[in-house]
């Protein structure tokens, strides 16, 4: 049993810890392997075949056990690392932490958004992006997206997600904008006015690699993703009578049928099921 | 550092080019309406959503193609309508189809686009001046 924290109340030692350990992950080849993995598993909900990472309903155990993959990988190199989360709707100055020289590096210069500060910085030589949307290795971020500005989620727009007692709803995709939790901080809208939500929102706000299919190349994506999955628990808390849903496999009769993974249908490529992530205290605890 | 000194960046040379290629995108959009008018009979016009057009410096272009059997490993099912291929200077942008009919590539993966045009330029909004990977780690 270890403990995550807020990634503002790590010091510098834990700092250098986890910067470390991720280096090192990278260095062996294996990081590479969960950018390939998040990337193949990246299904859109007007395509065929099974979804189990996004715009489904296991958005949240699909990724709890991704983290807790990488986790192991970042705990084999050092095992007093574990991972941090971002409260993006808290810590917005584009400046601090976790933006700090010592911790992820700053945001990306104008131009070519390239990444000129911290561990990360494609100069330090330690961090090329090889598994990449485009040909640049160089780790790439654009703040608020300039160009055209997106902020980063509020207080109340992630309470609003939470506030639900649903946790997801048919047709259980990316245009279930009627209730539930889940798409509420997933962020998917539909219509051209909308504006994307949370999750989505903060990865179009980091800019660079962020708003890809590479998105984990740049470390925030696990400070980010970790956040998420402590919203999770924190709606767990909240809404003590309310569960996983589908709680059972659906119908062949619905167009979701086989489409997306039910309580106790395993999760690709782990064959873990929903209900065996429910209880994060299993593995760990959250800092608050 | 004042705002005469400062250096052109490339988003000042992409917001230079856009002025241009909006010019240029608009007059594509516009020529073969012109031209068709007066024919009695038009050949026949590209599949809808087709485009070719330059835009900030790049060509894009996109169309139809029969339907495509989708991602998840041992999962795999017809998509439910055809689907679309674009690319940027000849290189594929991988493009996916939400529920809803929208467009999300490769390069915008937390956000969709109403067309593959939207979503081609956006692409290149984001990407400026960088080329395309040609490696493939998606399964599609």
């Amino acid at each position: 049993m270890y403990t995550r924290k807020n990634q503002k109340d790590l010091d510098p030692d834990e700092r250098a810890r986890f910067v470390g350990a991720v280096l090192e992950v990278k260095r062996r080849g294996v990081y590479d392997e969960f950018v390939r993995l998040h990337g193949r598993y990246f299904v859109s909900d007007g395509e065929g075949g099974q979804r189990v990472g996004h715009m489904s309903p296991s958005f949240f155990p699909w990724h709890r056990q991704y983290l807790l993959e990488f986790e192991r990988a970042l705990q084999q190199v050092d095992p007093a690392v574990t991972l941090p989360y971002w409260d993006w709707t808290v810590d917005q100055a584009p400046s601090s932490s976790p933006w700090t020289d010592d911790f992820l590096g700053g945001d990306g210069r104008p131009g070519d958004h390239r990444v000129m500060t911290g561990p990360f910085a494609f100069d330090g030589g330690n961090w090329p992006v090889d598994v990449g949307v485009t040909e640049e290795k160089y780790l790439m971020r654009s703040f608020g997206r300039p160009a055209d500005p997106v902020a980063l989620p509020t207080p109340a727009e992630l309470e609003w997600a939470i506030g639900d007692p649903v946790y997801d709803s048919a047709p259980w995709d990316s245009t279930s904008t009627t209730a539930g939790f889940r798409n509420k901080v997933e962020g998917w809208t539909v219509g051209e006015q909308e504006g994307w939500h949370n999750h989505n929102r903060v990865h179009l706000w980091v800019g660079g690699q962020m708003t890809g299919g590479t998105s984990p190349n740049d470390p925030v994506f696990w400070l980010h993703h970790t956040f998420i999955d402590l919203i999770w628990a924190r709606w767990q808390r909240r809404h003590r009578g309310s569960g996983y849903e589908p709680a059972r496999p659906l119908p062949a009769s619905d167009p979701q049928h086989g489409r997306v993974v039910s309580l106790d249908e395993p999760l690709s490529p782990w064959q873990v099921r929903p209900s065996e992530l429910l209880d994060h205290t299993r593995f760990y605890l959250y800092a608050e | 550092m004042s705002p005469r000194t400062a250096p052109v960046t490339r988003r000042d040379m992409m917001r230079a080019a856009l002025t241009t290629a909006v010019v240029v995108g608009t007059s594509a959009a516009v020529a073969p309406i012109v031209l068709a008018d007066p024919a009695p009979a038009p050949a026949p016009a590209a599949p809808r959503g087709t485009f070719d057009e330059v835009y900030r410096g790049r060509r894009i272009q996109g169309g139809p193609v029969p339907v495509r059997y989708a991602s998840a490993r041992g999962a795999a099912a017809p998509a439910s309508g055809p689907g679309v291929e674009i690319s940027i200077d000849g290189r594929p942008l991988h493009v996916m189809r939400r529920a809803d009919g929208s467009y999300l590539s490769l390069v915008n993966h937390y956000r969709s686009f109403p067309t593959p045009l939207e979503a081609a330029r956006a692409a290149v909004d984001e990407i400026g001046t960088a080329q395309l990977s040609t490696a493939s780690f998606h399964h599609h």
